[in-house]
């Protein structure tokens, strides 16, 4: 047996001699490292959620997306903003070289809906036939809106899960009447259900023609955004300049005067949301690492305590034979020991808590390599540091005097 | 084999210059039974520490097997303490949450060396105290007297050149502590070199030499002429007891 060996099984015997103790210094580095845990795992599953959603948006690189109002990706643009673009925009852009459709879509504001004794509110939205295909969302029942809707504003609706929960139940609803805010609509098809994705219930929507929502459900005919699909995923850039240019021409802005649309692209947007997850996660690992700092000065103090309360244990091992390294070695391991077990905890502990954040509360969560790379390097590196201090006093113990 | 000449000791507290021990000689041969004897505060324990290289002299010579051991590093006296000195302290000093058999294996973990037969040396070493039924209790699940036996085996299992004894019986009733000094009577007997500290009389007639310290000075050192033996006391306590 390596003379290391040997003060491994002596910390091990120690610390089990003093298990409450060790079991104090553990709370605090639990529920850090559980926390830290709990956090990378739903930062890591946010992202996962993102880009699944976008694939389900049919958001692939053959795509961009062009909304009204100015600003910057990532910037809140208000409730309020601009609608600016125009169904000749529409038609401009589908002239452009590398075009291959132009899918726009008219929101109608969250609109009161009732259907015999039954009522809800949701969002209403203007759409044309490409829109199902755009979005890869397909029907469950019925059909989509059709080019002949779009030419005669037809009164016709398509309904998400949601509303048709909310007013039918489990009743087919197709060829039911509804009215949205007053004017009256048939029912004439339903998506099938996305689900929801984070912050908002997909399925809670009601689509009609595009040419129905601007001339009887509101009284301008502005898009709200398009969907742009190239010829091309890699003519993006060319794309997008001539798309720019058209559009400025289109509204008349002088050089000088920003853009009054904003084009998104997949890659730009999948960027941001991860930067802002990254850089949540990224504060609140700051967070967490206070609290595991505070919880490796309680090991600190407690383990200062166990030193005095220990000192004739250290002056016997002293007295026979242990070197002073041998008792700074013990001590040492020992906080390591402790820190190891109180991150392994925490790390199951987070583990099991973010499995049920996913199963009771449907909150998105995904192991998270970073997440436990963290936990154990800072764990061991709490143990190592507030170890230091404890292990010299203990070392530095004169063997009469500890055993006095 | 310990051979001290001139050893001084004085404790500094601040300012304060206390001196303990203000010339000590003394010459211990192989195989001797000494008792140190002396009232409280003369010094008779920092001289035992000093003898048992747990603490330092503030001067004066100290030779061990004809080396001195003054000018050894911290390292180099834990490593003489682990390899030629076994202590017994008068408060047993055992670890509370070791069994007896583990407390006796303690040396072993800091032995430059551990041996293959570390476990049948510290069984051989509690059943030579009589304690052989008794390897797997803990200090708390044991009277006086046998935790004080479970550190005489702790103190003999690495076979060392002199037994140091703070005390030994100083937390014991009589009967404890005649058999802890037979058994010491008995390891003196197989040829083992003890030195012990007591105040008190009886236990230090019980020695075959007896040196009384008194304010850092040898007082008086002489061959006790004839010990009394511990076990016939035990044998006669046994009898009064009937």
């Amino acid at each position: 047996m390596s003379l290391a060996w040997r003060l491994l099984k002596a910390a091990v015997s120690s610390l089990w001699a003093f298990r409450s103790y060790a079991a104090l210094m553990m709370i605090g580095l639990i529920i850090g490292i559980a926390s830290l845990t709990v956090i990378h795992q739903i930062g890591q599953g946010a992202q996962q959620a993102v880009s699944s959603r976008m694939a389900s948006m049919g958001f692939g690189a053959d795509a961009f997306y062009i909304s009204s109002g100015g600003g910057r990706l990532g910037v809140r643009r208000g409730m309020k903003r601009a609608v600016t673009l125009t169904p000749q925009d529409a038609a401009s852009i589908s002239r452009v070289d590398g075009v291959a459709h132009v899918v726009p879509h008219k929101n109608v504001a969250r609109t009161q809906v009732t259907a015999g004794g039954n009522n809800t509110n949701t969002r209403v939205r203007g759409a044309t036939p490409g829109w199902a295909a755009a979005r890869k969302w397909p029907l469950l029942q019925g059909r989509f809106v059709s080019l002949t809707d779009i030419r005669q504003s037809a009164r016709v609706a398509v309904l998400g899960t949601t509303v048709v929960r909310e007013l039918f139940g489990e009743a087919n609803p197709v060829g039911r009447r509804l009215r949205i805010g007053r004017t009256p609509f048939i029912v004439v098809g339903v998506l099938e259900s996305k689900g929801s994705s984070g912050w908002r219930d997909r399925d809670d929507i009601i689509l009609v023609p595009l040419s129905t929502a601007t001339k009887r459900l509101s009284r301008d005919d502005k898009l709200s955004g398009m969907r742009v699909t190239m010829t091309d995923a890699t003519r993006l850039e060319e794309v997008k300049a001539e798309v720019t240019s058209v559009l400025r021409e289109n509204h008349s802005l002088l050089p000088g005067v920003p853009d009054d649309f904003l084009i998104i692209t997949p890659d730009e947007l999948m960027k941001l949301i991860t930067r802002q997850s990254r850089s949540l996660v990224a504060m609140l690992t700051f967070v967490s690492a206070v609290s595991l700092f505070v919880s490796g000065v309680v090991i600190m103090n407690i383990m200062l305590v166990a030193v005095s309360e220990r000192a004739y244990e250290i002056g016997v091992r002293r007295a026979v034979g242990a070197r002073r390294r041998d008792i700074l070695y013990q001590i040492l391991m020992e906080s390591l020991m402790v820190a190891a077990a109180g991150g392994v905890c925490g790390l199951l502990m987070g583990l099991l808590l973010s499995y049920l954040a996913t199963w009771l509360l449907a909150i998105p969560t995904a192991f998270s390599p970073s997440g436990f790379l963290w936990a154990l390097g800072f764990s061991a590196g709490v143990g190592l540091l507030f170890g230091v201090a404890p292990a010299k006093k203990a070392a530095g113990l004169h063997p009469v005097e500890a055993l006095r | 084999m310990i051979k001290l000449k001139g050893i001084t000791k004085t404790y500094y507290r601040g300012k304060v210059e206390t001196p303990v021990l203000l010339g000590i000689d003394l010459h211990v041969r192989p195989g001797e039974f000494l008792a140190i004897m002396g009232p409280s505060g003369s010094g008779k324990s920092t001289l035992l520490h000093i003898l048992g290289l747990l603490d330092r002299p503030t001067g004066g010579s100290y030779r061990l097997d004809g080396s001195e051991v003054s000018d050894l590093s911290d390292d180099e006296l834990a490593r003489l303490r682990n390899d030629k000195l076994g202590f017994v302290f008068q408060a047993f000093h055992l670890l509370p949450k070791s069994t007896a058999l583990d407390n006796v294996l303690l040396p072993f973990t800091y032995a430059g060396h551990f041996p293959e037969d570390a476990r049948e040396r510290a069984r051989r070493a509690l059943g030579r105290v009589g304690l052989e039924h008794r390897l797997h209790h803990r200090p708390g699940e044991m009277s006086g007297g046998e935790c004080q036996r479970v550190a005489i085996a702790r103190a003999l299992v690495n076979d060392p050149e002199v037994i140091f004894a703070d005390e030994p019986t100083g937390n014991l009733d009589q009967r404890s502590s005649l058999e802890i000094i037979s058994i010491l009577q008995g390891l003196h007997a197989e040829g083992r070199t003890i030195v012990l500290v007591t105040h008190d009389t009886a236990v230090g007639c019980m020695c075959r030499r007896l040196m009384r310290v008194v304010y850092g000075n040898v007082d008086s050192d002489e061959a006790v002429a004839e010990p009394t033996q511990a076990i016939e006391q035990l044998q006669t306590l046994k009898e009064a007891a009937k």
